[in-house]
């Protein structure tokens, strides 16, 4: 599989010296989706801004399908598709003349247009509605509508920014569903930005958790909470099934993915590497030296402590107030 | 070059898309040239009165200048699209696209000219309606037209300079009022040059909104002056074309 989205050491220092992007490495293969998780201002836009070819990095590159986002801006541009945060709709003009006004600025001709507009537009639920101004479009309608419009020139990358910002549950759900359709009918590539843990977790094959500019942490969703620490195995014995007790804690000690154990009221509590495959092992232990098991259960790390373990705080916390985070990101957009 | 022409005529196309969408808009362009020609044509009239006034009325003398300013005016407005687009993400849209770069602007400029050669024709209707006689005909309208979509081009150009270089509505709004009203008025457009004091009278002389003024005001007085149309038209269309390459060259600086 090719790599499709390569950067090294990628940093935007913003004029007055604020430090967005800090020296990022990150490589992303054809066919993958892959998220970026951070909270507000952790450097997620100016990272898309640098790779989507609207920002030049202050120092590192970035190849997007072998092109140098600097140096072959053109080239880079025709390949991918990029939908912002902003929900940039026109809503002066219909749903349809904004998809074959997108068309146009990717110089696809009338004919792909209406083929291809068609597909988009019945992709995202739009085609019964794409003669009305959008002015009439719900905010999840204007998103759909942005979404489509980025899909039009069928780009091999589609770069998507915060894709479900501020959206309620449904629509969330069927954006999920149509990014997962777009890789496994056309094999596309998808880069997307997030601060919801549980759309990084369900939707990415992997994640990159970035804090202040800098990159923190990179893997699949399980990779991370492996890192973190294992699965937590918890043991209730039966009533009197507890006979050889001195045996247990050093029996299951020596089992090699076992990490701690730890006895606490009438419950054994296992810290292992992966719950699924080690809890059979764990059984067929504990029944060789005669112990009987009441109940077993298991609790797997959450994106939640992964995202504490590497960066110290709850995601949550740092969730700006709606007005600050506009207020930051225009002083972004005017420093540009 | 066949692409960057499709992308400027998109551009444009998306402009009057909108100016096409918005009936207050259209409703404005008509209302306003009644009211400065109907209002202040009236209210002024006895100016015509006064020895050295160079038309008959001084509704006549006015419609070129009305229609001057309602160029400048389509024209600012144009040039601050631009800025509306950046803050709403639409820029980035756009520039995130292969699109030539120097067609955001020109297509913006394409578009401001064409809007107001519309409102040119509309206020003529108006002026016609008004009583004034268009002494060149049909032709000399054309070229009245014309001209008026030149001026809207070098104006749009620095009001696209500014919004690339200023790039929020609030800092443009203050610099486009600081600057159109006094263009306005030390220009030909409202007041004859020669009964004007000296010292303004040298400014106008250099205002380029007054090159544009002088031969549509000949125009509609009825004269083919050739000589001064030759030299008006080509100060304004250098002008414009001179502030189309600045306004492409900001725009194109303030965007990777």
């Amino acid at each position: 599989m090719d790599v499709l989205i390569e950067a090294e050491k990628l940093t935007k220092v913003y004029p007055g010296g604020v430090l967005a992007v800090d020296h990022i490495d990150l490589s992303v293969k054809e066919g993958e989706i892959f998220g970026f998780l951070g909270p507000n201002g952790a450097g997620k836009t100016s990272t898309i801004m640098m790779l989507v070819t609207l920002s030049h990095p202050t120092e590192g590159r970035a190849l997007i399908a072998g092109w140098d986002v600097v140096h072959d801006r053109s080239r880079v541009r025709s390949v991918l598709g990029y939908v912002s945060q902003d929900i940039a709709v026109d809503e002066y003009l219909t749903g349809w003349e904004n998809t074959l006004l997108q068309g146009k600025l990717y110089h696809l001709s009338i004919q792909e247009i209406k083929n291809r507009g068609r597909e988009v537009l019945e992709m995202v639920d739009l085609w019964e509605r794409k003669n009305d101004l959008v002015q009439t479009y719900s905010g999840g309608m204007r998103k759909r509508l942005d979404i489509a419009c980025g899909l039009i020139h069928r780009p091999r990358i589609l770069f998507l920014d915060e894709p479900t910002l501020g959206l309620d549950i449904q629509t969330r759900s069927r954006i999920w569903e149509y990014i997962r359709r777009l890789r496994s009918e056309h094999n596309m590539t998808i880069f997307l930005t997030t601060h919801y843990m549980d759309e990084a977790d369900k939707l990415c094959d992997r994640i990159a958790i970035i804090d202040r500019g800098k990159l923190m942490a990179l893997g699949t969703p399980l990779e991370l909470k492996h890192s973190v620490g294992g699965d937590l195995v918890t043991i209730q014995f039966a009533e009197n099934g507890n006979e050889n007790k001195e045996k247990i804690i050093p029996t299951i000690r020596q089992l090699p993915f076992v990490e701690s154990v730890k006895e606490k009221d009438s419950q054994l509590l296992i810290v292992t590497k992966d719950g699924n495959t080690s809890i059979p092992l764990i059984l067929s232990r504990l029944h060789d030296i005669d112990t009987e098991v009441a109940s077993i259960s298991m609790k797997r790390p959450s994106l939640d402590d992964v995202f504490l373990f590497y960066t110290g705080r709850q995601l949550r916390d740092e969730e700006a107030s709606a007005q600050d985070f506009y207020r930051m990101r225009r002083a972004i957009r005017r420093a540009r | 070059m066949k692409n960057m022409l499709s992308d400027i005529w998109y551009i444009c196309w998306r402009e009057m898309k909108h100016f096409w969408g918005q009936k207050v808009r259209i409703l404005m362009n008509i209302v306003q040239p009644l009211v400065w020609l109907g209002l202040m044509g009236n209210m002024f009239s006895n100016i015509s009165a006064i020895p050295g006034f160079p038309a008959n009325s001084y509704l006549q003398f006015m419609t070129p200048g009305v229609i001057a300013m309602i160029s400048i005016f389509g024209a600012t407005f144009g040039g601050m699209s631009i800025v509306f687009d950046r803050r709403f993400g639409y820029l980035n849209k756009l520039l995130a696209s292969p699109i030539s770069r120097v067609s955001v602007p020109m297509g913006k400029m394409l578009a401001s000219a064409l809007q107001t050669g519309i409102q040119s024709l509309i206020i003529i209707l108006i002026a016609l309606a008004l009583g004034v006689n268009f002494g060149t005909g049909v032709l000399g309208v054309l070229v009245i037209v014309l001209i008026s979509m030149l001026l809207t081009l070098a104006i749009s150009g620095i009001a696209l300079s500014l919004s690339a270089v200023l790039k929020t509505q609030e800092s443009l709004m203050a610099v486009v009022n600081f600057l159109i009203m006094p263009l306005i008025f030390t220009s030909n457009a409202m007041f004859p040059t020669n009964m004007m004091p000296k010292w303004l009278a040298s400014i106008a002389s250099f205002n380029p909104i007054s090159f544009a003024v002088e031969p549509m005001r000949d125009l509609v007085l009825g004269s083919w002056k050739w000589g001064t149309l030759a030299v008006d038209i080509l100060v304004i269309l250098g002008f414009g074309l001179l502030m189309t390459a600045i306004a492409t060259l900001l725009f194109r600086r303030s965007v990777v």
